[in-house]
Parts: C-alpha cells; structure tokens; sequence
C-alpha cells in the first residue's frame, strides 16, 4: 500500500524502507498540516478573486465604457488589483505552502512550530488584502509589479520572516547528508526572496535611486521575483514530482548541477531586457540580452534531465493528475524561456516593446510555467494532509484542459495580437490608432481565454473545498484521470 | 550536492552579482545627474517640479496611466517614436533626474506622453494660458523661449517655477488655488464651438491622430485634456480609454455657469442647468500632463531637426558617462 505512487511502478525505496519509513513521512505530513492546509486555502481564495478581477480587467480593455466611471473600479486600479493578488496572495502563498512542505520531507524533520507560520500566513493575507485595498483606493505606488504601499511591505516582510525562518532552520534539524536537487532551489528561494524584496523597496521608497534607475530596479525586481523566487520554487516542485511520481531516480545530478548554477547566475541578470531602447547606458540592456540568451544553458539541462527521467514513463501521464500537471509545467518552462529569449533581440524587441507580448511572457512564465507546476504539487500534497482522494477524476481532467487550453489560448492570441500591434505602431505611415484598433479583436479573443481559465479555477477551487471539508473518497489508491485503464494495467 | 557551505556561499554570490552589476552600478555611473544649464548658469534643465504637477504624479499613479501610457522617446535609428511626432529627440536619463515615481511605461495602448506638455498649442496662437500657465514649465513651449528661463535661476522644489513662468496667470476667473491652473474654461470662451484653430495642425504635422473635432478646444490644451479625460469617445470615437468621470463634479450651476465647466458635446453634456467641473485632481493630472516636456535640448542626445548638441558625440547611445555637467565652460546648447 504504497499511497505516493502510481500502481505501474512502486519506488524501489519504499518497498525496501518498509512500514517505519511510512510512518515517519506520515508524522512529517501532519506536522505540516495546518500550515500547508492554511496556504493553500488563502491561496485558492486569492486565485477566485484574481480570477475575478482578471475577467473585468480583460474585458473593460476592449469595452471601456463597462463598469466606468467609478473610481475604484476604474482599469487603472483593476489591473495592478489584480496582478498583486495573483503575485502575492495566490503565487506566493501557494508557492509557500508547496515549499515547506517539501521542505519538511526532504529534510526528513518534523515542522517546528507550525503555528508560527500559520501566524505569518495570517499576517501574509492581512498584508495582501490592505495592499490590494489601497490600490483600489488609489494609493498604489506607481512602481510596477510593487504597487502596494510602503506600510504593506512591513507587513509582508515581518510575515514573511515568520514563514521562512522555521521553513530555512528546518535544515538544521536535517536528517541525511544529501542535499536533493529540490532543496537547493527552496533553499535559494527563500534567502533570495527577502534580499530582493528589501532590496527593491530600499532603492525604490527608503533610499530612492534617481530618476530612470527606478525603472531599472523595478525591472531588475520584476524579474527576479519571477525568476528566483516563483521559478526557484517550480523548478524545484517539478524535480521532487516528476520522479517521485513515477518512482524513478532523476536522470542525472551532474546536469542538474549545472543547471541549477547556470540558473542563478544567468536568469538573476535577465530584468533590463524590458527595458530595451530606454534611456538607459545600453551595456546594461545588452547585459540583460546576453544573460537572457545564456538562460538557454540552464533550460536545456533542466528539461534534458526531466525528460530523460521521463523517457519510457510518458504513458504515465495519461493516469496522474500529478504529473500531467507538473510535466505541463516543466515543459512550458522551455516555451517561456525560448520566447524570452526570442523577443529579448534588439530586432525583434523594437517591435513587441510596448506591445501586448509582454503581458503574454508574464502570464507564461506565471501561469504556464509556475501555475500548473504548482497545480501539480497541490493534487499531490493535500489528499496527504487530509487523508483522502481527490474525490472525482473528471472534475482534475476538466481543470487540466480548462487550463491548458485557456493558457495556450492567451498566450496566442497576446502574442499574435502584439505582434500585429507592434508591426503596425512602427510603421509611421499608419495612424497610431490603427495598432489598437488591430489588437482588439485578440483582446476578445484573450477574454474568452479568460472566461476557460475562470470555469478551471472555480471547478479547482470546489474539488479543494470538498477535501476540506472531507469529503474526500477514502481510498488507498490516488485519484487517477482514467482509472478504468490504471486498474487494468496495475495488474502488471 | 554535498556540504552547506557551498550552497549559500553560491545562492549569495550569484544574487549579489545581479544585484551589483544591474542596480548598484548604474547608480553609481548615472544615479547622481544634475540638470544642465548654459554657461551662464541659466537656462536649467530639468527643474525640480512642485505644487500641482507633484499631486498630478500621484493621480497618474493612483488611477494606473502608466499601465497604457509611456513616457519615453526611442531612438530615431531604433523605432518611429520621432517620426510619429512623439519628441523631437530620444528620452536621455538626465530628463528624468526629478521624477518619482519615473513612468517610462510598458505598455502603448495608448500615445506615448513624454512630450504631450509641448504638443499643447502655443501661447500666441491661442490666448488662454494653455501651455505657460501649467506650473510645471520644464521648457515651456517648443518654439518660444521659456519667458521664466532668463530671468530666474534654478528654483528649490518648494518654490513654485510657476510663479515666474505664468505672466498671464492672473486671468483664469476659476482660480482658487493660487497656483496658476489651466482653466478649460478659460479655452472654452475664447473658441466658441465650429471654428477649429490652427495650432494643432502647427504643432503636430503628419499626426493623424488624434484629429482635432470640430467644436472641441484646441488639441492638447488644458481645456481639450478635461474633455478627453472626462469623455474620450466624444472626441476619438474609436478610442479605448477609460472615461475618468469620478475626477469630475457634476454639480447644478449657482448664477453664472462656472469658466472652468467643461465644453461637452451633445450625448455626454450635463442636462440644461447642470455643468461639469474639475475636482483639484483632475485640474492637478492635468497640470501633470502638461508639465511633461523633453523638448529642451540636451548636451548627449542629438535633437532631430536641431543642431546636435555637442557634436563631439557619435554614440548617441551611450549617455552615462558624463558625470557633471555643471561644467560652465561648454557651450550652450543650440537654442532653436
């Protein structure tokens, strides 16, 4: 009764660790329980109302009379609204949650005081929710991506010291010398998180920098907490998953080394290629080019090595939730970088600059990448804080293809909309007017991508809600996709 | 991966390098720029802005412009922004050098604004303060020497610039802030709906849009900004701007219609009695957007259609590297 895995294929290791191995990741698991479990609920709720606010956002771009006139209402406040609750309240709680409990089983130490992190989740959701208050208000700071005001930030940074602390001093109480793969990005993650964002609101509030360099280090934060804080933490959820589920050993340490180093050191550079063209001393954009090219190195060692995990386990894929979700991710890692990487070229960026391929990068890298990774992690990690299955495997399948599609869809249509809209307000024989009157229609297209994500996130957000409220099947096999199949072939 | 001390030593050392080279270099090489000036010591730009152009930064901020709107000239050899009449030069840092929060913007759903103070038509050409009266006058208006840079030296960020560049700043009846503001309707009085002036087809050749409306004030002048913000449909049908009504009072008029009432078109016009005013915000935002003017010439970017400013600079791309240019001997940069 090996409740990790997929009947294909037990882990070699649990079938030699035995019954005492069990018992301790079940201890491990409820350690966490409360913390996690109070993640990933506020999560979830900050997910329903960024889905919400999204929808209007999307909408009143290319309907600017809906809902107008009132002033909290106005797109204006919606949108940074909405882009502060999907970074902090949904990403970075469900970031967190993810984290320590890995965190937990990877160091093989029960969680200390888990209700001291419960107390800086608190705290974490009281900050979110005066920041998102204030936008709407009208006290946003102007800096894009850290609109919340000065005294959120306090808020944020004591919470986020409750949360952290105990999640980084767990290494103390580790048992084992190997450091996995997983651990050394949490690890980053969480010392890389606070650095930036003390960084960012000294430069920015406390000691100001001057005139453009704001721009500079809001780009340079930006992309950071993109990369080193929300890609740090996927990448490292999708190195614990993908071989976890399948019950195989990762390909190959070496390349996730390189990969891992090649990471940090690249991908933390890559924040001035948004900035392409400004008035900025252009070894700084070319820097960010040339790193954002190097970014390449750690994306074709990381997907190498998960896809050499993967090879001859694909068919798997079909079963677990899990795993679909995660390889969804790890595989749109490549698209988001490769893309990056595409429109980061002077030539190309001349274009797109300014355009609406910009919010496409952020969404694959938020949503494609980060997203569905964690999507992944949280069909694993909570029927192992409540003690049930997922209770219908139709509703996951309708969650996954609700998602994919409307990513991908989004995705499309932003990009062939920026495109279209950046070919046309570069060429000065056309009237400015011209490139939005040619984005529009993706624009509508972009809503009805939305309105497939909103219907995945309502239906993730009720299966969560039954396991809550445990009403979870009691079962000693997960929920698969296609369970008929996964009995029949389990015989094997 | 065996051994802690490596880990961090590695997670540290590749965050402080990003975070040296990307933000603690650059501010060591342009993060300490002062304004120029002529040899004289006059003629400064930028000055620091105070007063309604600081509150209108902040109603920029609050209401999100900078989500549609950038504030930066590219280039003539990289992008069109020149030719699209957005500036007569490319953005150099040091025009940003008093600007917090700085909106270099991501995003052109709508026009670029960095230069939108000085597409406002000329003094001359239309007699209400449209351009001079906005406190803000960083270089005031295109063609015509700022009447302030002559005579005042550079102003500390309490003193309000406005006082010495608004010489007619005594007409506006619907003053009552004491600082000089554009008054919509002031514009309003002076050009009775049908007749459309000829500043804007002056000011902006070859822009297609947005084109002046019959019946509306001048393009770009303070009283056009209330009208556009207030309903940009009435003036753009195609536009997809958000109407910023709460920036507005609709209030029923006491006596004599208020000089500063916004001049709306049939659908959108107040029903008889009744008339639109500009809460302080939006007489403040617009101030802001009046203020914004990159077309003084700067010593490291060239100005198209003017003299380059040094001459002695090939690589225009590159405008860090001069530390201080309180150097008094260069000099002056070509006035047109």
């Amino acid at each position: 009764m090996n409740a990790t895995g997929i009947p294909l294929k037990d882990p070699a290791v649990s079938a030699a660790a035995g019954d005492m191995e069990q018992l301790e990741r079940a201890y491990i698991d409820a350690s966490t329980r409360v913390p996690v479990l109070m993640f990933y609920t506020s999560a979830i709720a900050w997910l329903i109302v960024g889905t919400i606010l999204a929808m209007v956002v999307s909408f009143k771009l290319h309907s600017p009379d809906l809902l107008s006139g009132i002033s909290f209402l106005t797109w204006g406040r919606l949108r940074p609204a909405h882009m502060n609750v999907m970074v902090y309240g949904w990403a970075s709680m469900a970031g967190m949650g993810t984290a320590v409990w890995l965190m937990a089983r990877l160091c093989r130490a029960t969680l200390r005081f888990p209700l001291l992190i419960a107390a800086g989740a608190v705290f974490w959701n009281v900050g979110v929710l005066i920041g998102v208050g204030a936008i709407l208000l009208g006290d946003s700071t102007g800096f894009q991506w850290l609109e919340f005001p000065r005294y959120v930030a306090v808020i944020l940074f004591v919470a986020y010291t409750l949360m952290a602390s105990w999640a980084v001093l767990m290494f103390r109480y580790r048992r084992g010398d190997q450091i996995y793969i997983t651990q050394w990005y949490l690890l980053g993650a969480f010392l890389w998180f606070p650095w930036l964002y003390a960084a960012g609101q000294l430069m920015l509030f406390v000691v100001p920098v001057q005139g453009v360099l704001q721009s500079a280090v809001t780009w340079w934060y930006a992309n950071n907490l993109l990369f080193l804080w929300f890609g740090a933490i996927a990448l490292g959820t999708a190195y614990y998953m993908i071989p976890k589920v399948i019950g195989r050993p990762v390909y190959s340490y070496h390349l996730a080394t390189i990969g891992f180093w090649t990471y940090a050191l690249f991908s933390s550079w890559t924040g001035m290629t948004r900035l392409v063209d400004g008035p900025f001393p252009a070894w700084m954009i070319t820097a960010s080019i040339a790193a954002t090219i190097l970014t390449m190195i750690p994306v074709a060692t990381v997907g190498l090595n998960h896809h050499l995990t993967m090879q001859g386990y694909f068919p798997l894929l079909r079963y677990s939730p899990t795993l679909r979700f995660t390889v969804f991710g790890a595989m749109s890692y490549t698209v988001f970088s490769v893309i990056g990487v595409l429109v980061s070229f002077r030539s190309v960026a001349s274009y797109v600059d300014f355009t609406q391929v910009s919010v496409a990068y952020s969404h694959l890298g938020l949503y494609a990448f980060f997203t569905m990774t964690i999507f992944g992690s949280m069909y694993y990690i909570v029927p192992r804080l409540v003690g049930r299955e997922w209770r219908y495997g139709s509703l996951i399948k309708l969650h996954f293809w609700a998602s994919a599609y409307g990513i991908g869809l989004m995705t499309l249509m932003l990009l062939a909309g920026g495109f279209l809209q950046g070919a046309n307000l570069e060429n000065p024989a056309l009237p400015f007017s011209e490139s939005i009157e040619t984005v529009l229609p993706y624009l509508r297209g972009r809503s009805l991508a939305g309105i497939l994500l909103t219907v995945s996130h309502f239906i993730f957000a009720y299966h969560f809600g039954l396991m809550l409220l445990g009403l979870g099947r009691t079962s000693t096999v997960p929920t698969f996709l296609n369970p008929v199949e996964a009995e029949t072939s389990g015989g094997h | 991966m065996k051994g802690l001390a490596p880990l961090f030593l590695g997670i540290f050392g590749t965050f402080a390098f990003s975070w040296i080279g990307l933000t603690v270099i650059p501010t060591w090489q342009i993060g300490h720029l002062n304004p120029e000036s002529d040899e004289e010591g006059t003629d400064i730009y930028p000055r620091p802005q105070s007063g309604m152009f600081v509150r209108g930064e902040h109603v920029y901020a609050a209401n999100g412009c900078v989500y549609c709107h950038s504030q930066q000239v590219r280039a003539d050899y990289i992008a069109d922004d020149i030719e699209r009449k957005w500036g007569s030069r490319r953005s150099a840092p040091r025009d940003y050098i008093f600007e917090r929060p700085v909106f270099l913007g991501k995003m052109r759903m709508g026009q670029d604004l960095a230069n939108i103070g000085a597409r406002a038509p000329a003094p001359e050409e239309s007699p209400a303060p449209a351009g001079a009266a906005s406190p803000a006058t960083q270089g005031a208006a295109v063609s015509s020497p700022p009447p302030s840079s002559a005579s005042s030296p550079v102003t500390a960020p309490g003193t309000s610039p406005a006082s010495a560049a608004s010489p007619n700043a005594s007409t506006p009846p619907g003053q009552r802030t004491g600082v000089a503001s554009p008054s919509p309707g002031q514009m309003a009085n002076t050009t009775p709906g049908g007749s459309s002036p000829a500043a804007p087809s002056a000011q902006t050749p070859g822009a297609p849009w947005p084109i002046q409306t019959a019946g509306l004030p001048p393009m770009y002048s303070a009283a056009w900004h209330h009208v556009h913000l207030y309903a940009p449909r009435s003036i753009n049908p195609d536009s997809n701007m958000p109407a910023y009504r709460f920036l507005y009072e609709k209030r029923r008029i006491a006596g004599e219609r208020s000089a500063e009432a916004l001049q709306l078109s049939s659908s959108d016009a107040p029903p008889a009695g009744w008339e639109v005013v500009p809460t302080y915000d939006a007489r403040c935002v617009v101030a802001y957007l009046m203020g914004l003017n990159q077309s003084h010439p700067l010593k490291e970017v060239r100005s198209v259609g003017g003299a380059p400013a040094t001459g002695a600079a090939p690589a225009p791309a590159v405008q860090g590297a001069s530390p201080a240019p309180a150097a008094a001997g260069s000099p002056a940069a070509a006035k047109k």
